[in-house]
């Protein structure tokens, strides 16, 4: 037991101190870190990064559905491409992009504006050169003239300043209808819902009564209606008979004449068969004549629309094409002389019509709405 | 825009899957109204009428390739670009930044028409034979006034006047002008530009107005467009020339118009300094370009050559022009008024006749500074007045009213100047775009310049046996030529005559042969006419035939629009009459 209890003295003394303290971490770290200054760094503090990298050079990317797509060229755009003066714009770029490029050709563009303008001109020969192979990649074609009707129509000869005397009177008449048509028109139209109407006014009392006895005169008739159909009702409250029994009698007889009836339509109907054949000629002639009809109302129709074409465009819009009025003197605005002739100022307004009446405008009314 | 996909049951198909409302293109394009309207007038797409209006009659329908062509234009996008930049210089100038909102303004991005212009017309003649709207817009716009309600600036109307001026010089070089036609409405003008005939249509000389029916933003779309295509056309044609092409240099003129005289004669000396080349260039582009302008160029001129003398202008022009290779009537155009010099009085259509008159090889000048020679010239000899009376006479000179000057250009002969001379009515002024023989109605002044122009004809030929005395008397050879075609119808009516004779003749004798049974007589008459050497007759029946077998061949739509032909043509005739009726009637009533 002493033994024991002597084991279990305390070490807090000073030599049990001194023997139990080891230094051997720190006398590492001082190694370590003479090492570390020594080698030029600790590894295992650097990131993996720095120590490795690993070799993508001979890796292929994998490629995206989408960038594949992008690859592709729409053929209105390789049609585009072929034109020297287009430049590819892709909807589908990021900006950041697009905005460089254009940066790119607007620093471009002045350099070649200033090369020009040292040769003095801004323009450059547009149909310089002219050959087959650009019109064919032309990447559409073009539309045809829209109507019939020339770009400027001149005016026939009764509209010269000094016109003769018997074609100003036909250009004359013409005017004079243009003119009528419209008079006409107005008067045999119908009368346009007057806004205001003579009378008196009437007064709000009054036009309450009004109304009120309009009902009373309608519940009146109501009644009276009603009166009748009573009336009737009361006639149609006896009992109802019933269908009289057919006899054996009654019904061979009604056999008999559906038999007599049905031979009587045969017969009718073999007549009119025969009589149809007599007539068969006559049924011939008919029928040409009316294919006739059909195909002078063909031709007519077919001629109407040319004639209509020359005069005014196919309906475009909301509003028919109005024609402007015929420029003609009057017989006494003739003088013979170009000082003292009244002319036309309103020349906008006829190139406004005319490209209505090419059909390039859609016609229509109040251009100005203030 | 179609839909690759479509749900089932749902298929378009017809007019309703090809054509599509304006307001369905708009949403497609997504664009405004206005925007649209302007990319369809700048690429020339118009709206078009479907057999059935799905939609309804009140709409305007638009085929659907042509609204997928305008999805395709780099301009849809550059418009766009446009439309928000300007929302920055808004927002720049609603913050009160005006600074900032000027440098932006400065900065705004431009469009240009070249491409599109070169996208419309493939080759130059095409643009050529699209001219004709272009003109007469360029024209009108050269003397609206400018306007700040219509937008309209004074820098277009200018350009517009510049480019008309440019077309014009063009065109009196080239000596291509072939008709004019003076309306109520305006000027009619028609040249011949390497094979195309282009008319335009150029306002009087009075203010023009502007009317409450008329859009004239949409008006200007198409200036815009126009004027871009007038200005290449021109570089093509004053290149075609050697003449190099903006003309003349716009600041030192927009300059000079400010002080004329100083300014002249700092031209004057600027233009001394120039070598022989350019001046050559220079007068061929001068003449016609503004008013002022052309008015500076001349005085310019007229110092720059040694003697002063307006005639070697015109030399310096000729010789411009000789390598053009001309046909017939561009030498007939050019020679017209050769040997003539005109003087304007101040009342007269100075514009139009200062464009007709070199066009057909005349010299002018007119009342006020800068003309090539004075009123008192002594070698002037046709004075242009549109007055009841002149005040000084020139007896050297003729007196003669400006109409003289159209009729003769369009008779291609110098008329005599007695109806036209000063006080006296004129005689009617003609359309020359009237084909009188298409028409079948030949007025009476027409008639008398036809003979007029036989008579020159002859004139211009040598002929070695008429005297000098003859040939001076037109009237005389004039009337040889009627009497020489009126004996040639009566010969042809004789020889009728004795045909009809002659199958009378046969018949008489037929009858006599086959003794008098009077009832089957007709029937052989009718037989016989079939079988008689009639002319008239066979030649109908042949055409008759080929009118039928011709008919036959053709199709259906082409039958159809032969046969209106025909009925337009009856009308024609119709009308004709009435008119050759109505003037008998005038006579009477005069008588």
């Amino acid at each position: 037991m002493g033994k024991q209890a002597k084991t279990k003295t305390s070490r807090k003394n000073k030599k049990a101190w001194r023997a139990n303290i080891s230094t051997e971490d720190i006398e590492d770290f001082f190694e370590k870190t003479t090492k570390d200054a020594l080698s030029g760094g600790n590894l295992s503090a650097a990131p993996s990064e720095d120590l490795f990298h690993v070799d993508k050079s001979h890796d292929l990317p994998v490629r995206r559905k989408i960038e594949k797509r992008r690859e592709r060229v729409l053929r209105v755009d390789s049609i585009l491409k072929k034109n020297p003066f287009v430049q590819p714009i892709s909807s589908s770029k990021p900006k950041s992009k697009t905005s460089k490029k254009t940066t790119v050709t607007e620093s471009k563009t002045p350099k070649q504006a200033q090369k020009i303008d040292a040769d003095d001109s801004e323009m450059v020969d547009l149909w310089g050169d002219d050959s087959k192979a650009e019109r064919e990649s032309n990447p559409r074609k073009m539309s045809k003239m829209t109507s019939i009707i020339p770009a400027v129509e001149v005016d026939p000869a009764g509209c010269s300043y000094n016109p003769a005397a018997e074609s100003h009177e036909d250009m004359l008449a013409a005017a004079v209808a243009q003119e009528m048509q419209k008079v006409y028109k107005t008067e045999l139209g119908p009368e346009p819902v007057p806004l205001t109407i003579d009378g008196d006014a009437v007064d709000e009392d009054e036009r309450y009564f009004l109304g009120v006895d309009d009902g009373s005169e309608g519940e009146d008739d109501a009644e009276a209606g009603k009166e009748v159909s009573e009336a009737g009702d009361t006639s149609a409250s006896e009992p109802k008979k019933l269908p009289k029994r057919v006899t054996r009698v009654v019904f061979n007889k009604r056999t008999r004449q559906k038999a007599l009836l049905k031979k009587l339509t045969k017969e009718k109907l073999k007549e009119k068969i025969s009589n149809e054949i007599d007539s068969l000629p006559n049924i011939l002639e008919e029928i040409s004549r009316e294919d006739e009809e059909k195909q002078n109302k063909l031709v007519r129709r077919a001629i109407a629309k040319q004639d209509v074409l020359k005069i005014r465009p196919p309906r475009l819009g909301k509003h028919k094409f109005e024609a402007p009025p015929v420029q003609v003197l009057l017989t006494e605005e003739i003088t013979g002389s170009l000082r003292k002739l009244k002319a036309c100022c309103t020349l906008a307004r006829d190139r406004f019509k005319s490209l209505e009446k090419r059909g390039i405008l859609v016609p229509s009314k109040n251009i100005r709405r203030n | 825009m179609p839909k690759h996909y479509r749900p089932a049951g749902k298929k378009k198909e017809g007019n309703a899957a090809r054509y599509m409302t304006r307001s369905q293109a708009l949403k497609s394009l997504q664009v405004n109204l206005n925007l649209f309207r302007r990319l369809c007038i700048v690429k020339g797409i118009f709206p078009r009428e479907p057999k059935k209006k799905v939609k309804g009659n009140h709409h305007t329908y638009y085929h659907v390739k042509d609204i997928a062509f305008l999805q395709h234009e780099p301009l849809l996008e550059k418009f766009r670009e446009i439309k928000t930049y300007q929302k920055k210089v808004l927002k720049a100038k609603s913050k009160k930044n005006e600074e900032l909102a000027r440098l932006l303004l400065t900065r705004q991005p431009t469009y240009k028409l070249d491409r599109l212009i070169r996208e419309r017309y493939p080759t130059f003649p095409d643009a050529l034979r699209d001219l004709d709207d272009c003109l007469t817009m360029v024209h009108l716009f050269a003397v609206l006034p400018a306007s700040d309600r219509e937008k309209l600036e004074v820098k277009r109307v200018h350009n517009c006047r510049r480019l008309s001026h440019e077309w014009q010089a063009y065109v009196s070089r080239t000596h291509s002008l072939r008709k004019v036609f003076v309306s109520v409405k305006g000027i009619y003008y028609q040249a011949e530009v390497e094979g195309q005939k282009i008319t335009w249509l150029t306002p009087h000389a009075i203010q023009q107005v502007f009317t409450n029916d008329v859009d004239f933003s949409v008006l200007l779309t198409f200036l815009e467009f126009y004027e871009t295509l007038l200005a290449f056309t021109n570089f093509k044609l004053y290149h075609s020339l050697n003449v190099k092409y903006p003309p003349i240099l716009d600041s030192r003129l927009e300059a000079l118009a400010a002080d004329l005289y100083a300014l002249s004669r700092y031209i004057d000396a600027s233009s001394r300094g120039m070598t022989v080349e350019p001046k050559v260039d220079s007068s061929s582009s001068s003449q016609s370009n503004d008013r002022e302008e052309s008015e500076l160029r001349l005085a310019q001129l007229q110092h720059q050559l040694p003697s002063s003398e307006p005639g070697a202008l015109m030399h310096l022009v000729a010789d411009n022009n000789e390598e053009v290779e001309e046909d017939e009537e561009t030498r007939a155009c050019k020679s017209l008024f050769k040997d003539l010099k005109f003087f304007l009085s101040r009342e007269v259509p100075r514009e139009s006749l200062l464009f007709v008159l070199p066009a057909f090889g005349g010299m002018v000048s007119w009342e006020g500074e800068g003309a090539p020679f004075k009123e008192d010239d002594e070698c002037i000899t046709h004075h242009i007045i549109d007055k009841p009376s002149a005040g000084h006479m020139y007896l050297s000179r003729e007196y003669v009213q400006p109409q003289w000057i159209y009729d003769s250009v369009n008779a291609r002969i110098i008329l005599p100047t007695e109806k036209y001379l000063v006080g006296r009515i004129p005689p009617p002024h003609l359309s020359p775009f009237v084909d009188n023989e298409a028409e079948g109605y030949v007025p009476d002044y027409a008639e008398t310049i036809k003979r007029l122009q036989a008579a020159a004809r002859n004139e211009v030929l040598p002929l070695p046996g008429v005297g000098a005395g003859d040939l001076e008397d037109p009237q005389n050879l004039l009337y040889a030529g009627v009497m020489s075609r009126t004996e040639e119808a009566e010969a042809a009516r004789n020889k009728k005559k004795m045909a009809t004779l002659e199958k009378q003749y046969h018949e008489e004798l037929k009858m006599e042969i086959t003794g008098t049974s009077a009832d089957d007589l007709p029937v052989e008459e009718e037989g016989e006419e079939g079988e008689e050497e009639d002319p008239e007759a066979a030649i109908k029946q042949v055409a008759n035939d080929e009118d039928t077998r011709s008919k036959l061949s053709m199709s259906n739509k082409k039958r159809k629009l032969y046969e209106a032909m025909k009925m337009g043509l009856e009308k024609k005739n119709e009308g004709v009459k009435l008119i050759e009726e109505r003037k008998r009637k005038l006579k009477k009533a005069q008588q």
